[in-house]
């Protein structure tokens, strides 16, 4: 459906994209995440032929947007950053304007608008002016513009910045009713939107693709080690030799002896100042600080060799009658991967949520995006 | 050919939306109307002549011709619709005549605005048809000419004023050649002078028809699409 080879665009100041190459089959939504200023928006702009790439050929259905770019471009749905409206005009006279811009026949029209409109929720509103809508209906209305024409590959750069829960959660859904039928590749830089929709992920850094993997996939990509979380009820020293004794256990980890309560309030509560929090937002207890009361242990264990030790770790502490309040499979979150690939060290740190340093840093510039 | 129209119309509702394009063509018929009370009924001169009207109002096109185009292209740019056009079906040529169709239509208005004069006019006397007309026709050629300068500075930047002035700056340079050939005098006056704007409406206000000031006009606004159309296309390599 859409073919990137060996694109490059190149600017004077060595920024721009360097040799991305990718192919999307149809049906697919791909995930296109990075870190601000990573080429997303460029790399899209090439694919919809806004731009024209330094080298490199891109193809839409096997026509080159080089060659034939006008037919290329009839295929492609495009949602910029911005919505690309007319403030003066009315929703009405703006899909109008669409339609005829876009090709559709005069006697389809109709039909095709009311459609999109019926899709987007934007019923009663036709007559409005643009300059009037709240920035979510603007986003409706620009998401509006791209599927009009029913597009083989919608491309939509950043399609639920500025919306509420609600509303995001609704554009969701129309991207996967979309993406049954159309390609989709979006740009985000809401991490679980990735987990949410795609069933695949590029993640791009300084210009480059540095990860194309399916979300479910990344953690072994990642060779990721397997780790399981436990809560168990009982003296701290009695656990953690119990633990230490599995022979599976590669290392346990003393999170804290603070009470699930406790850690959990803790947690929310150390977000704003501990900058460790925003990183570790799925794991409260990690950012809690250690208090020795309680005889409820939280520990971190883990596997020798990836290999699965719930069942092992269950019945060695059964046997030693310390019931498990709690046990849950870490796996390496979208964040966490997306910080080791797009900070510039070299993941030598086995966890990257335990050190507060880097993820601090790139946090703050993914919030900023 | 429906793309085209479809821009054109859309840049025409543009105009009915914007208070620039009513500002401009109220200074405009006040301006001109000014000139004709003054030419016309203070000096009451003993002839009924169209010439009284073409030349006046035309000065005028200099300043409100950079008013009704910079908005053209350069709005696109500041709005960031340009990402809709130029990834749209339309080629940059069919994005660039829209607009240019546009701009003719309302200068097509402003003609038929000052026909109004001649109106008056006639009241007081028999007027000279086909001079009125050919009259009428320079300066419809003279303000389409402008029209297409204007677009072409509206395609160089995103901010409207920007472009109102750099047009502006343009048809004040083309219009003053005239003064700089009279300055130079001699062989360079006749080459220089040829380039004037201005004074290729002088044979069509005598009655003469004269196919080498229509080319002009004609290959002026050519020449200046083309320019508008290549720093678009431009764009896309940046």
């Amino acid at each position: 459906m859409l073919e990137v080879k060996q694109v490059s665009k190149l600017y004077e100041n060595q920024r721009g994209v360097h040799n991305i190459d990718f192919t999307m089959q149809r049906g697919e939504i791909v995930g296109f995440l990075g870190p601000n200023g990573a080429g997303k928006t460029t790399t899209m702009r090439m694919i919809t032929g806004y731009l024209n790439p330094t080298r490199g050929q891109i193809y839409v259905d096997g026509l080159s947007m080089a060659d034939h770019p006008k037919k290329a471009r009839r295929k492609i749905g495009y949602l910029p950053e911005t919505p690309p409206l007319y403030p003066e005009m009315s929703v009405q006279a703006y899909l109008r304007f669409i339609a005829n811009l876009r090709d559709i026949p005069a006697r389809e029209q109709k039909l095709r608008v009311g459609a999109v409109i019926e899709k987007l929720g934007l019923q009663g509103r036709e007559r409005q002016v643009i300059r009037g809508l709240s920035k979510g209906y603007r986003q409706r209305l620009g998401l509006a513009q791209s599927i009009l024409h029913e597009p083989d590959l919608l491309i939509l750069d950043e399609p639920t910045s500025g919306l509420d829960p609600k509303q995001i959660i609704e554009i969701r859904q129309l991207i996967r009713e979309l993406g049954e039928k159309h390609t989709v590749l979006l740009s985000t830089h809401i991490l679980p939107e990735i987990n949410a929709l795609c069933n695949r992920v590029l993640i791009i850094n300084q210009g480059r693709v540095v990860l194309d993997e399916r979300p479910e996939h990344l953690s072994r990509a990642m060779g990721e080690t397997f780790e399981v979380s436990l809560e168990v009820r009982g003296p701290r020293e009695r656990v953690l030799a119990e633990l230490r004794s599995v022979d599976a256990v590669a290392a346990v980890r003393d999170l804290s002896g603070d009470t699930p309560a406790q850690a959990i309030a803790g947690g929310a509560a150390a977000a704003p100042p501990d900058p460790a929090a925003l990183a570790d937002a799925a794991d409260p207890a990690a950012a809690a600080e250690p208090a020795a009361s309680g005889d409820i242990v939280r520990v971190r264990v883990t596997a020798a060799d990836g290999a699965d030790i719930r069942e092992a770790l269950f019945f060695r502490l059964a046997n030693a009658q310390l019931p498990i309040l709690e046990m849950r499979r870490e796996s390496a979150s979208l964040e966490d991967i997306f910080l080791k690939l797009t900070t510039d060290e070299p993941s030598a740190e086995p966890q990257p949520s335990a050190d507060p340093q880097p993820a601090d840093e790139e946090t703050e510039v993914d919030a900023d995006a | 050919m429906r793309r085209m129209w479809a821009i054109c119309s859309k840049e025409l509702q543009m105009y009915f939306y914007s208070p620039i394009a009513y500002v401009a063509f109220a200074f405009y018929v006040l301006l001109s109307s000014f000139f004709f009370y003054v030419s016309f009924v203070t000096a009451q001169p003993a002839i009924v002549d169209a010439r009284y009207v073409v030349s006046n109002t035309t000065f005028v096109y200099l300043f409100i011709i950079p008013l009704l185009t910079m908005r053209l292209v350069a709005d696109e740019f500041r709005q960031g619709t340009d990402e809709l056009l130029l990834t749209s079906p339309a080629g940059i040529g069919e994005i660039v005549l829209g607009k240019y169709v546009a701009a003719l239509v309302v200068q097509l208005a402003l003609v038929a605005i000052s026909l109004i004069y001649p109106l008056i006019m006639s009241a007081f006397g028999t007027l000279d048809q086909p001079i009125m007309w050919l009259s009428y026709l320079s300066m419809f050629l003279l303000g389409a000419a402008m029209m297409a300068i204007g677009l072409f500075a509206s395609c160089l930047t995103n901010n409207q004023m920007v472009a109102g002035i750099a047009g502006f700056v343009i048809l004040l340079v083309l219009w003053l050649l005239d003064w700089l050939g009279d300055s130079f005098g001699g062989k360079l006056k006749d080459w220089v002078t040829q380039f004037s704007l201005n004074s290729h409406t002088a044979n069509l206000q005598k009655g003469i028809l004269h196919g080498g000031d229509i080319v002009y006009y004609a290959t002026l606004t050519a020449v200046f699409l083309i320019l508008g159309m290549q720093v678009l296309e431009r764009k896309r390599w940046r």
